[in-house]
């Protein structure tokens, strides 16, 4: 019986870990490893391969923060959720910060106890036409029909977009990805809506790709980005820069490949980034050199951009509204210094 | 003696059997006697068989001729069939999800325990089969979840996140009806009790997770539970489910035993009495091992409805098979449309699965089958 009893200890013991609250810092350095929430699939920001590596754009902002803090981007631990249990799973203290495309909103920022870090990806409602049909523009798009993902926040999106510009559609609308992708394919309707993000993942699904375009115009703002618990400042500055010090990296061109010489030989602004002159690490209670890792093993804005849903991916997502300030996009990092 | 006559006894020769007419033997008559036996008998065949030809051709070749087999990614694919590599390069992250490769061992180690469980729970001598199973029983899903954490018995430390694929699902069903097992009895035998208070949770208990939609409660073990816990106490997201999982199927199963006390006659309860058996030895020695006989058949087909619906834990992104194949078939190197390949796939598995444990539970009946019918 005392095995047996042993047994029942070790389920429990399995089940149950305790960790405070407060300081997410120490709980993550004495366990060893950043817990991670991230989407269970969605390509090019959190996805998993054959192997069961996780990778993506999502999955880069929780590999820089570990970089950071453990000094090791590998120090992750995934942590697969659905869309409604993100926000539990996070206040509850099963993840230590949350990166899995989530919008940036009012309600969400006042109302849940949580604050978001920044954005990774700045993301909104796009539409995806057959090149048949020669539409360059959404506002050509009157009396066409609508291929929609039901109960999505695209639907109220483009019925508002919609009316504003007195423009008249049918909405078909589907139940998941894969039948509104069907459902646009076999001419059910003109053309289909999505998060611009989305749309280009639905495109490589299309028997031929090349027969689609999707059009320029973001008809909603959806910034996405990591988010925190709220009441632990420590950790919220941490995660928001170690987000910043990527985006800094792209603009001094720091890259993963020169960062350490950078480090030694760049300019004054370089040193101060990566920790050889200045105090930033220690004012976040990291090391002085917790830039220079994140940008070292996970790389600087741009090379994780490409890597994971631009040039370098199946996916060719284009810059856009997340090109640096200086290259016509809207991405910024506060002044580091 | 001359005159003895002597003859062969008279011996009665039936004659020699005829074969049955052809118009009642062989492939036409049967199907002159179930497919045409009447005029919308045989209309409907023939509509069924020119829908059938319709098919079944498409199938055959979508599924084998013009289907892609051998490749590394899915640029192999370039027929119009299906692309079996999608299946084949995710294999692993189907059966095992997560799991350490080179520690895949232990999950097939306690898939292999499980089956041996089974078999040997009714292939033992029936003097002590009891005896030896229930223990057994008992004390697997403990012993597996040690081999699959592996912390309690010296080997690496798998964490719960790494768990998943089919076998997630095989042994999260076994899991969880073996310890509803016992719980599920002892709510039917408190439905059945005299003492009010016992009889009033039981029912309010039963009823609960008997009307409450699954999914409910995968969502509040998910997403509720968590919140009553106090601040910072983590219970594994498994392990919530698995409760889950528990309560769900022992409000089912004590309803299935419920029936099965109903139906021994009184005799037998008027019989233990009179030899002056206690409440616990009447009901554990005498009750039990007959309403067990009596519920088999409904106790494995609710065992087959919890074993399919542990595909649901989807919802709450628990990586069992089907949620793994979703995040395959997100990924931007496969996003070339494999979905039907992939539930194809999955359906094939889950049909073999519970074919089998139909094709078990007809053989325990059988087995079991001690009835005074004759």
């Amino acid at each position: 019986m005392i095995k047996i009893s042993s047994l029942v200890a070790g389920g429990l013991a399995l089940g149950l870990t305790l960790g405070a609250q407060a300081a997410t810092l120490d709980d993550v350095k004495k366990r060893g490893v950043l817990s991670c929430g991230v989407s269970t699939g969605l390509a090019g920001f959190s996805q998993k391969d054959e192997k069961g590596n996780w990778s993506g754009l999502d999955v880069d902002v929780c590999r820089a923060v570990a970089a950071a803090v453990l000094g090791d981007a590998s120090k992750v631990q995934y942590k697969p959720l659905t869309a409604k249990e993100r926000f539990t799973a996070l206040q509850s203290g099963e993840i230590d910060v949350l990166s899995r495309n989530t919008t940036w909103t009012h309600t969400r920022d006042t109302s849940l106890g949580l604050n978001f870090a920044g954005t990774v990806y700045y993301d909104g409602t796009g539409f995806m036409v057959s090149k048949k049909l020669g539409v360059k523009s959404a506002k050509e798009l009157d009396g066409a029909n609508a291929c929609i993902q039901a109960g999505t926040s695209t639907e109220l999106a483009i019925s508002d977009y919609f009316r504003e510009n007195n423009i008249k559609y049918k909405p078909v609308t589907f139940d998941t990805s894969d039948q509104t992708r069907s459902g646009f394919e076999s001419g059910r309707c003109d053309f289909l809506t999505s998060d611009q993000s989305q749309l280009y993942a639905l495109r490589i699904g299309l028997k031929n790709p090349a027969g689609a375009i999707v059009l320029p115009e973001v008809i909603s703002k959806e910034p996405l980005g990591p988010v925190v618990r709220q009441g632990d400042d420590q950790w919220f500055n941490i995660v928001k820069w170690s987000l910043n010090a990527m985006i800094e990296g792209e603009e001094q061109g720091v890259t993963s490949a020169n960062a350490a010489d950078k480090a030694k030989n760049g300019k004054p602004g370089n040193k101060r980034l990566l920790g050889t002159e200045g105090e930033l690490g220690k004012n976040l209670g990291l090391n002085a050199d917790w830039a220079l890792q994140v940008i070292k093993q996970v790389g600087n804005y741009s090379e994780s951009f490409e890597r994971n849903v631009g040039s370098g991916s199946q996916l060719k997502i284009s810059r856009g509204l997340n090109a640096l300030w200086k290259d016509g996009g809207i991405l910024y990092s506060p002044a580091m210094r | 003696m001359a005159n003895t006559f002597k003859s062969d006894p008279i011996e009665f020769k039936p004659a020699e059997a005829k074969p049955a007419p052809d118009s009642t033997v062989g492939i036409v008559a049967w199907m002159r006697g179930n497919l045409f036996s009447s005029i919308p008998n045989a209309a409907f065949t023939i509509l069924i068989m020119l829908g059938l030809a319709n098919v079944i051709p498409d199938i055959i070749d979508w599924m084998f001729i013009s289907s892609t087999w051998s490749g590394a990614n899915q640029d192999a694919c370039v027929g119009d069939g299906a692309c079996w590599v999608f299946v084949k390069a995710w294999s692993q992250q189907f059966f095992y999800g997560s799991y350490t490769t080179d520690q895949i061992w232990r999950v097939n180690l306690s898939l292999i325990l499980l089956f041996v469980v089974i078999v040997m729970s009714f292939t033992l001598p029936a003097s002590y089969r009891l005896k030896v199973s229930v223990p057994l029983f008992l004390v697997l899903p403990f012993l597996c979840i040690a081999i699959l954490d592996g912390r309690l018995v010296g080997l690496e430390h798998v964490n719960t996140d790494f768990w998943g694929g089919f076998s997630l699902n095989v042994l999260m069903a076994a899991a969880a009806i073996i310890v509803a097992f016992p719980f599920s009895f002892l709510w039917a035998l408190g439905r059945r009790s005299d003492m009010p208070l016992a009889r009033s949770i039981s029912v309010v208990f039963i009823e609960f997770f008997r009307g409450v939609p699954v999914l409910a409660l995968f969502f509040m073990g998910s997403v509720m539970l968590p919140l009553f816990f106090a601040e910072g106490t983590n219970v594994d997201k498994l392990v919530r489910v698995w409760i889950v999982l528990i309560f769900f199927m022992s409000g089912y199963m004590a309803e299935v035993f419920r029936g099965g006390f109903q139906a021994i006659p009184s005799g037998q309860y008027e019989a233990a009495d009179s030899i002056g058996l206690g409440y616990w030895q009447k009901t554990l020695l005498i009750i039990l091992p007959q309403v067990i006989k009596v519920s088999m058949p409904n106790i494995l087909a609710t065992f087959v409805m919890l074993f399919k619906n542990t595909v649901f834990l989807l919802i709450i992104g628990i990586p069992e098979v089907l949620q793994t194949l979703l995040t395959a078939l997100s990924n931007s190197n496969w996003l070339g449309g494999h979905a039907i390949e992939g539930y194809v796939f999955v359906g094939v598995i889950f049909w073999l699965c519970c074919f089998g444990m139909s094709m078990l539970a007809s053989n325990i009946e059988k087995k079991l089958d001690t009835s005074h019918r004759n």
